[in-house]
């Protein structure tokens, strides 16, 4: 059987281009998917006069692995918290502390299908606060995740 | 925004620093092989699909490096805290925008917004580092007149946010935003304006990193700063008072940007606007450093100073 290697390479090639976009398209789809369920969770403190900033934080990290941000606050505002994953059946855990080490107060929701955390907070002091948490898939080696919030 | 990789010692996250300083060293010889890499996932816009990769691939290299220094290390988590253990810092900072800072005062006080008003007056440009400057800058003044529920200036300002954005060849972008604030003027609709001007700014900067101008980006956001500090020290001078002072209160930020200018390119770290913002970043962040017990009046009014003459500056493109 005669190939015509400019049609295999061909063939090859869009293969290969095809894979990537895949790939990429997945990945784009499993973040974005993240920070969609950051924005569900969002919605009910919408409604009750949040302000929900549009940058945030996300990425893909090792189940279980902690991550840390430092977020400056300011003393008066209300802050919310939503961290949203895009992978189903992960625990999620998200606790904030003031300079000191001090874990602050919060009210804290969860999702009852587990793809968002919410956590509402009064920073006691205008400064840097530590937003530590963490996403323990019972499936998945990696999961992908996105911290918003919002003030008011 | 991706995750930024600097590994740490975490977990309860204190005491941080002295965690830092005691496994430094060991880290620094474990994180140091993969900082190339590190580098070059900076470099890569945050929508990157290459980038994700590359954290992929980093994390997992991490975690086999983190199995190591447990190994390594395992008497020294004991010794310092048992709660202590690997994590990862993302070191991504998410700048406040001013109207987190207006809505406090807000609640302190009633301060006269339209007063804190500045006319737009930009000089044409085709320096980029400057333009974003000024952008950033324009976006800021934007909250203020939100603030002041000031239709024809957030008309003005809308009206320069499409001028700037054509001159950073961003308007495509930015266009549909700039027209949704002047729609939304027109209405008098001042909190979707306001999530206008952050949509705009995100916008703008999100563009910047996927065109690896990273360091204009970082430019959008100082300007911002410097133009919503101004604000806030001039309110706070007005009427002063130890909780409204606190407010001042932002060494992250400062520590951020002076970081951010260290790791620009020479062309841009070396333009005489971010030379003198950086100097003034300095001055501001000891001024913040010294007021253990709270800023004094003249302290607040330094501070001012500081970011008012930095933001005529670049205003006037001197």
């Amino acid at each position: 059987m005669n190939l015509n290697p400019n049609l295999l390479r061909r063939s090859f090639l869009t293969s290969a281009c095809a894979a990537v976009l895949a790939v990429a398209g997945s990945a784009l789809a499993t973040v974005d998917d993240a920070h969609s369920f950051a924005m569900e969770a969002a919605q009910s403190y919408v409604d009750q006069g949040f302000i929900v900033r549009e940058d945030y934080w996300n990425g893909e990290v090792k189940s279980g692995q902690k991550l840390m941000i430092r977020h400056q606050l300011f003393k008066g505002n209300e802050y919310a918290f939503w961290l949203g994953t895009a992978n189903d059946g992960v625990d999620l855990d998200l606790k904030i502390y003031d300079e000191k080490g001090k874990s602050i107060e919060m009210d804290r929701k969860v999702d009852k299908n587990s793809m968002f955390v919410s956590v509402r907070v009064n920073p006691p002091k205008t400064g840097t606060y530590t937003l530590v948490f963490s996403l323990k898939s019972h499936s998945e080696k990696s999961v992908f995740w996105a911290l918003a919030y919002g003030y008011r | 925004m991706g995750i930024r990789c600097a590994w740490i010692a975490e977990g309860c996250p204190w005491p941080l620093n002295r965690l830092r300083f005691r496994y430094f060293g060991l880290l620094l010889d474990v994180v140091k092989p993969l900082m190339p890499l590190f580098k070059l996932m900076l470099t890569l816009s945050r929508r990157n699909w290459m980038r994700r990769l590359g954290a992929a691939l980093v994390l997992l290299l991490c975690t086999g490096q983190s199995s190591v220094c447990a190994q390594g290390s395992s008497a020294g988590v004991q010794e310092f805290d048992p709660q202590a253990f690997p994590g990862y810092v993302v070191d991504d900072v998410v700048v406040p925008v001013p109207s987190e800072v207006f809505s406090v005062l807000d609640k302190l006080g009633e301060p006269n917004w339209k007063q804190e008003i500045r006319k737009l007056d930009m000089p044409n440009t085709g320096d980029r580092t400057l333009l974003a400057l000024m952008f950033g800058t324009v976006v800021a003044e934007g909250f203020v007149a939100v603030q002041a529920e000031d239709r024809q200036s957030v008309q003005d300002i809308g009206r320069e946010v499409i001028n700037l954005s054509k001159n950073l060849g961003l308007s495509k972008s930015v266009l549909p935003h700039a027209q949704a604030i002047l729609d939304a003027a027109d209405r008098d609709d001042w909190s979707a304006i306001r999530k206008e001007f952050d949509r705009t700014q995100k916008t703008v900067q999100d563009q910047m990193e996927k065109m690896k101008d990273a360091d204009l980006s970082q430019c959008v956001s100082m300007g911002g700063w410097l133009r919503g500090t101004t604000t806030v020290t001039s309110i706070i001078t007005k009427s002063f008072s130890a909780d409204r002072a606190e407010l001042l209160n932002q060494p992250l930020l400062v520590e951020h940007f002076i970081a951010a200018i260290s790791k620009m390119p020479e062309g841009t770290r070396k333009h005489g606007q971010v030379v003198k913002i950086l100097a003034g970043l300095k001055d501001v962040l000891a001024r913040m450093e010294s007021a253990v017990d709270g800023f004094s009046q003249e302290s607040v009014e330094k501070i001012g100073g500081v970011c008012s003459s930095l933001l005529t500056d670049i205003r006037t493109g001197k």
